[in-house]
């Protein structure tokens, strides 16, 4: 559609023009109408009726500029500008939209600026790379000591499970927001490291942003298949390969060709093992509304099965003081369906006793795509049920 | 229940799933036998809306839909961030019934699904006052996790049962083709027009 001005110099081009009025067919759309001599009338002519009217005022000796050539292509750029500017990279953390969904780099600009702007107590660490070359990065929130005993949090290990990246950051937001205030977790941070991997799978992320949204695994390639993509929460050494996983990598449970052949596995595992001194591990992901303890490969009880059945049910019921989300909890096996290879039964078995899965909400209404406004009251609830995991860990030192 | 099966015993409530009212409660049982066949269910339930009350709720969920100047389509129900466009909720809303029956055929004891996305809708225009929608669902099963694609077709008038006829693809991205049509839906996806796979 092109926008055409005429200026009518005198009655008989003020005519022509009006005559252009009565023509419906043509559809025209007068955006300035014909007001008098020497005033501008602005119409918007759709490309089917261009030639009739362009050769309707040349025949009458009536001339006419296009004032816009393409009315399309500046729809569309306005679009992208208000898109750009919806998603205009925030001065800083305190701008930052919690209420929406992020981009990878929205994400990694994120975390950027909140060591930036907190250089004290958060620090950015690179613990490996994803397949496609992508950085793993965690947030250290540390008061200081050397190697200090530690708390794990990871999000967005399945890549379709936004609200739990979204959540991570969160969390990440808060930590220091209760540090500059002094409550919360501040007491945590003054004897205990707090270790967050809000992009857990980035590759996975990245596809379900520009491919699709409901992609799950990693993306690696799977030799003598077509098909791409380990599970992840499959892939741990704890029961690998056994039942509860899947053998075919055409599956969205396949566990891969070797516990940690994913190296975003293999980066927490060696990040875990050369730490040494993690006491807390938590692992989130979505959706059900469930608190998960080890095991999913067997079931056989874990041997702190009580305890860890205490802690979620505290961690529990403050999750539902705030909005009265309900969730149910208990071991994996039990409360879900066997799993094997899982995030973690390995970190419970390396020692770790305060190993624990979130599901997140919803419980199927939306499932994977929950509507951003429940971002925030779902990252508020957890955050109160990992606070109970966090203190008790912190008062149960082993 | 040794040499039968397994039989389970529930109670339930249910709730609008529109307003998440209290919708009343039910108690059931359902017996999967040793062999593979649909369980035997059977239901009793308590009603907290009158008939009345369901009636006008389907004529104008329904009056809706027939005051679209043009027929309805839509992709991506709700889209990646949640979001469903307040026109297209009726259209969600007839998916998410059609599916769960759907869900209904496909599920046993140990598979069980969640309608995870409305992929693609198109309304048919039909000369009678039936309503008539092509959908293109997604289904996440569990507990394998896969996210199974269903071409529904769903015709509904208030006052008579949704039908429904559905052909899901037997794996999302296997390299064998499927095993045949589901069920529910003899006739087959030829016969009908723009069956999108």
């Amino acid at each position: 559609h092109q926008v055409l001005r005429i200026v009518p110099q005198s009655d008989e081009e003020l005519q022509k023009v009006q005559e252009l009025q009565d023509l419906e067919h043509l559809q025209l759309d007068f955006w300035l109408a014909p007001r008098g001599l020497g005033l501008p009338i602005d119409i918007r002519v759709p490309f089917p009726s261009l030639q009739a009217v362009k050769a309707h005022l040349e025949a009458s000796g009536v001339s006419y500029s296009i004032m816009i050539e393409d009315v399309q292509a500046l729809l569309d750029e306005e679009q992208t500008e208000m898109l750009r500017s919806s998603r205009q990279l925030p001065l800083n953390t305190n701008t930052f939209n919690y209420k929406a969904y992020h981009t990878i780099d929205e994400i990694y600009n994120f975390m950027d600026m909140l060591v930036a702007e907190n250089p004290n107590l958060v620090s950015k660490l690179e613990i490996g790379r994803s397949t496609e070359n992508r950085p793993l990065y965690v947030l250290k929130f540390s008061t200081g000591g050397t190697n200090r005993p530690a708390i794990w949090i990871d999000t967005g290990i399945h890549s379709r499970e936004w609200v739990t990246q979204a959540s991570g950051v969160w969390f990440a937001k808060k930590i220091v927001q209760d540090h500059v205030n002094n409550k919360g977790v501040a007491s945590i941070l003054e004897t205990m490291d707090i270790f967050l991997e809000i992009i857990t799978n980035p590759d996975g992320f990245a596809f379900t942003q520009t491919t699709n949204r409901m992609w799950r695994k990693t993306r690696s390639k799977n030799s003598g298949s077509l098909c791409i993509g380990v599970d992840p929460n499959r892939n741990w050494d704890a029961g690998f390969g056994e039942a509860g996983a899947s053998g075919n990598p055409c599956t969205e449970t396949y566990h891969g060709p070797y516990p940690n052949s994913e190296p975003e596995v293999k980066s927490i595992v060696d990040f875990v093992k050369s730490h040494g001194n993690i006491k807390a591990f938590i692992s989130i992901h979505s959706y059900s509304q469930l608190l998960l303890y080890p095991y999913g490969y067997t079931d056989t009880p874990v041997p702190d099965q009580q305890e860890l059945d205490e802690v979620s049910a505290k961690a529990v019921a403050a999750l539902s003081s705030l909005h009265g989300t309900k969730y149910k909890y208990g071991s994996i096996i039990t409360t879900i369906y066997r799993a094997s290879g899982a995030t973690v039964d390995w970190t419970y078995n390396q020692g770790i006793k305060y190993s624990f899965t979130f599901e997140l909400r919803d419980t199927g209404r939306y499932g994977f795509l929950l509507p951003a406004k429940q971002i925030v009251p779902t990252a508020e609830e957890t955050w109160l049920a990992l606070k109970v995991i966090m203190k008790h860990a912190r008062d149960n030192v082993y | 229940i040794p040499e039968s099966g397994h039989k389970y015993y529930l109670q339930f409530s249910t709730e609008d799933y529109r307003t998440g009212e209290d919708a009343g409660n039910c108690l059931a049982t359902v017996l999967y036998p040793k062999k593979k066949s649909p369980p035997a269910v059977s239901i009793k339930c308590s009603h907290t809306k009158d008939q009345k009350e369901i009636q006008e709720e389907d004529n104008r969920l329904y009056q809706r839909i027939r005051h679209q100047s043009k027929p309805i389509t839509g992709n991506n129900i709700p889209d990646s961030y949640g979001n469903i466009e307040p026109a297209l909720e009726p259209v969600w809303a007839l998916a998410v019934a059609g599916s769960s029956s759907i869900m209904w055929e496909k599920s046993t004891e140990t598979v069980g699904y969640f309608l995870a996305q409305v992929k693609s809708v198109r309304q048919w225009i039909r000369e009678d006052d039936f309503i008539e929608f092509d959908y293109t669902v997604l289904l996440h099963e569990i507990p394998t996790q896969e996210i199974i694609s269903c071409h529904m077709r769903l015709k509904w008038l208030p006052g008579h049962p949704l039908k429904v006829k559905h052909f899901c693809a037997s794996e999302s991205h296997a390299v064998d083709e499927g095993s045949g049509a589901e069920s529910g839906s003899a006739a087959g996806p030829s016969a009908e027009k723009g069956a999108n796979f």
